[in-house]
């Protein structure tokens, strides 16, 4: 009796612990009896030791640098999006090249393409391998239905797969059963027209239950353009489903999906005529994004379940100088059970990849790859060296993909437990980045070269020897997958109303893709015999079938270090703050004759606080403030500040105004623009109104 | 006998072992559970007040959730009283004291077989398939792992019992 009181304690405080610390809403180690039985935290809680994957159980006991978002933050930072939100990750870069783009990432340094971080809704992956990109600007989750966004910084491959290196972004929206009845909200300001969501939600039967949901936005340029005057402006309309059933208590499933139309102005720059010059220029891009998603997840016993989840995602966007479409359809299936002292995960996943391109000026594919076959297996296992106490996590991830064969991802790790309210943990990991098709097997057209820069003989000829070469970026065949291996360490604590969490990494990839030149001297050889025999008119002709490829190679190494520190006080429940600090260094080491290809040495830090006070009964008042210090993205550092008052006025209307990027003035967030043919626009302080209702 | 016992524990150990994380899975679960069970007395009102009591009191013929809902509600207390846990049988005389009565999986049979009079100001929940309509009020269900419930507040309204809008919405909304 006492024994199983013992345990139960044990577990109580494991799983109230676990859960609820990294939110704001700290529970701190406290006897049992103190413990928070609000209702809303009861039901955010799984009653299975085991849990589906590609969720956190407890970020608590994780070992991995974990940070969950909760759903209050996200409403009462007033984020209007998704990387709005972000913002609120400490140790998360989220720059704006504009109002539509953004280049997000951790542990590294942010492109607007940037390969290495993976995100998904609900397990679904938004991986495009073309581009290796993430649509930010169309990835639209109503952000009042979002349960939570779980954030790992570092190398998160082993259970959910390749190009994870940096981290993963997993958005969990909200059961359907939880959002039944009417929301809407609508939002205006400086920098927004309008911005207006509408959601209905209710019981299917005793079985089930449904929500259904629209968004329109439609925002505003910028303010101040570099060289262009800007054009970013949004018009987009999204609508979405969700259903959840629930048969028994063994069983469950949900499908949802979502489709969004988009059309958003940019301001580019290319090469698109025979100049072979990039030329600056003004183009509207119109996008498609649809997504559907079903799962099944079943109960087999109270310590063993089971997942199938299928996804389909389809993308098609469309500009002057670009059509691109993409599909891609996924399956997975998941088990884990608890036998004994041992956790024991495993899976199977395949994914189809459908790529269609038209040949346009920016791209040319050496075809092939239309569509990409990706299978393979996990398994992970948790075994207790002593109970409670010292755990070992080793695992691995066996994938095939078609452009790099086999890869391998395996990892190792311990948590220690010394005390209740401490937990230490480290891990040892391999991930992958397989490359994408750019470098793979396409020719991206990028600014020309002079025939001065690169031929060792000119003529003297201004003709000629000023004469720009059509200048490729030749992906190839010969690229191999990046591999990196992560050494992390980390410690959490729990005293009192405060929490602690440090992690410290360093990660050394190698076989990083680099760029080398080769101007293929040869091939000017039969233009300088021209002008000797005095062709010129014939030379000049034969100089615009020339081209020069700039290489990518995979031969660099990258070495990045760094930690985050975060520190969570909560002395009251009206009053939570964090402060958090983050340092990371990016280094390569390149081989003779080659240069980087994404990023370059770089230092960043951040330091983050923000805060989330009830002033009185039916106000709140949040506030983060990100400094961001940092070379790796040929800027000025910069100080901003968000504020969101909210004020309750009614039991079923809020209204809040929210200032962002208060006292960064006008300023520049990213100017990396040879990885990049947007150009970025100033980014400024703004003040939106919303006003919200509940029924 | 103290032998015999432990003798026959001795043979089941490593029988016990095997079983011991099934235990901690259904612990997590009713620990959760007692969690829901203290909120809904939290938010609902007993509207006959005519027995005078100095104890709320939490009931269920399953001794293995009560001991697990006694370290958790320990020390809690549901408008200023202090919140006591009962295992109880289903008779009459033992249900007399309870304000809350909760019906296992494991112990509804007992519930089905059991001849009570009408139950009047007891709160009556269960986690099984028809509990409603097999005489609880309010049913706990899992969907994709997480607790939720279904009620029905005509039944809560006939035992006396007023339940706050705040619980009510979360739940399941039964009509009979």
């Amino acid at each position: 009796m006492k024994c199983i009181k013992g345990k139960t304690l044990k577990i109580v405080n494991r799983l109230l612990l676990g859960t609820l610390l990294v939110s704001p809403y700290v529970i701190a180690e406290e006897p049992l009896s103190d413990l928070d039985l609000d209702l809303d935290s009861l039901m955010a809680m799984d009653v299975q030791v085991t849990s589906a994957m590609k969720r956190a159980q407890s970020a608590f006991d994780t070992a991995s640098s974990i940070y969950v978002l909760t759903k209050e933050q996200i409403t009462h930072s007033g984020a209007t999006s998704i990387p709005e939100a972000l913002k609120l990750v400490p140790g998360l870069v989220v720059r704006q090249l504009d109002n539509n783009q953004w280049a997000i990432t951790s542990r590294g340094v942010a492109s607007r393409f940037s390969a290495k971080l993976l995100v998904m809704i609900d397990g679904q992956s938004f991986y495009t391998p073309k581009f290796a990109a993430v649509y930010w600007e169309t990835l639209n989750v109503p952000l009042y239905d979002i349960e939570r966004i779980e954030v790992i910084r570092g190398q998160g491959g082993l259970l959910w797969g390749s190009n994870a290196n940096n981290g993963v972004i997993n958005i969990i929206t909200k059961n359907s059963i939880d959002t039944r009845g009417v929301y809407a909200d609508v939002s205006s300001g400086s920098q927004i027209n309008h911005d207006v969501n509408l959601r209905y939600g209710s019981d299917i039967g005793n079985k089930g239950s449904f929500r259904l949901y629209g968004h329109v936005r439609d925002g505003d340029e910028s303010d101040k353009g570099i060289s262009l005057e800007p054009a970013d402006f949004t018009e987009q309309q999204s609508a979405g489903v969700r259903f959840d059933f629930t048969p028994n208590d063994e069983w469950s499933g949900l499908i949802q999906g979502n489709i969004t139309q988009s059309s958003l102005g940019q301001n580019f720059r290319g090469v698109i005529d025979e100049t072979n010059r990039n030329i600056s220029f003004t183009d509207d891009l119109d996008r498609t994004d649809s997504r559907v998603m079903a799962r099944i997840e079943n109960r087999i016993s109270a310590n063993a379940n089971q997942m199938l989840q299928t996804s389909w995602l389809k993308q098609s966007g469309s500009q002057t100088f670009l059509q691109e479409h993409f599909e891609s359809f996924d399956i997975d299936y998941q088990m884990n059970f608890l036998y004994n002292d041992l956790k024991l995960d495993w899976g199977l996943n395949y994914r189809y990849n459908d790529i269609s391109f038209a040949e346009s000026s920016f791209v040319r594919s050496d075809g092939g790859y239309n569509t990409l076959h990706q299978y393979g297996a996990l398994i992970q296992g948790q075994y207790s060296l002593i109970a409670d106490e010292l755990d070992i996590i080793v695992g691995a991830k066996v994938e095939h993909n078609d452009l790099t064969g086999w890869e391998n991802q395996p990892l190792a790790r311990l948590v220690w437990k010394p005390q209740k309210n401490q937990v230490i943990w480290t891990s040892i990991s391999k991930s992958v980045r397989v490359p994408s098709l750019i470098e793979f097997n396409d020719d991206f057209t990028i600014d020309g070269q002079r025939v001065d820069e690169v031929s060792p003989i000119t003529t003297g000829i201004n003709a000629i020897d000023k004469y720009y070469i059509r200048t490729y970026l030749n992906g190839n065949e010969n690229v191999k997958s990046e591999k990196s291996v992560s050494y992390e360490v980390g410690y959490r604590l729990t005293q009192g109303s405060w929490a602690l969490d440090l992690s410290a990494y360093h990660t050394k990839a190698k076989d990083v893709i680099a760029i080398t030149v080769d101007s293929n001297i040869e091939q000017f050889l039969p233009i300088f015999g021209l002008l000797q025999a005095g062709q010129l008119d014939l030379a000049m002709q034969s100089l615009t079938t020339t081209s020069i490829n700039f290489d990518i190679v995979s031969n660099a190494q990258v070495t990045t270090n760094g930690g985050d520190i975060i520190l969570t006080w909560q002395p009251s429940d009206i009053f939570n703050a964090e402060l958090g600090y983050s340092y990371n260094t990016f280094n390569y080491d390149l081989a003779e004759n080659t240069f980087p290809a994404i990023g370059y040495d770089s230092k960043s830090r951040q330091l983050f606080a923000k805060t989330d006070i009830e002033l009185f009964d039916n106000h709140r008042l949040f506030a983060s403030i990100r400094v961001e210090n940092s070379n790796a993205y040929d800027v000025d550092n910069y100080t901003a500040l968000d504020l969101t008052w909210q004020w309750a006025f009614h039991q079923n209307w809020s209204a809040a105004i929210m200032g962002k990027n208060l006292f960064a003035g006008s300023h520049i967030e990213y100017s990396n623009t040879g990885e990049t043919f947007t150009l970025p626009n100033y980014i400024d302080e703004s003040v939106t109104f919303k006003l919200i209702a509940k029924f | 006998m103290q032998k015999i016992k432990r003798v026959f524990l001795g043979l089941t150990l490593p029988l016990l072992l095997i079983q011991s994380q099934s235990v901690n899975a259904i612990d997590t679960e009713y620990a959760l559970k007692a969690g829901f069970l203290f909120n809904f007395a939290r938010y609902s009102e007993w509207t006959d007040t005519s027995n005078a009591v100095d104890h709320f009191v939490l009931c269920s013929p399953d001794r293995d959730f009560i001991d697990i809902a006694s370290t958790v509600l320990s020390n809690r207390k549901v408008n200023n009283l202090p919140i006591s846990t009962k295992t109880v049988s289903l008779t009459d005389a033992d249900l007399s004291q309870c304000q809350v009565l909760f019906i296992t999986s494991d112990t509804l049979n007992q519930w089905l077989n059991s001849t009570l009079g009408k139950l009047n100001n007891i709160m009556i929940v269960g986690e099984t398939e028809d509990f409603i309509t097999q005489g609880g009020q309010i049913r706990f269900f899992l969907s994709s792992g997480k607790i939720r419930f279904e009620v029905s507040p005509e039944k809560l309204t006939a035992a006396q019992i007023t339940m706050s809008s705040k619980v009510l919405r979360l739940g399941r909304v039964v009509e009979l």
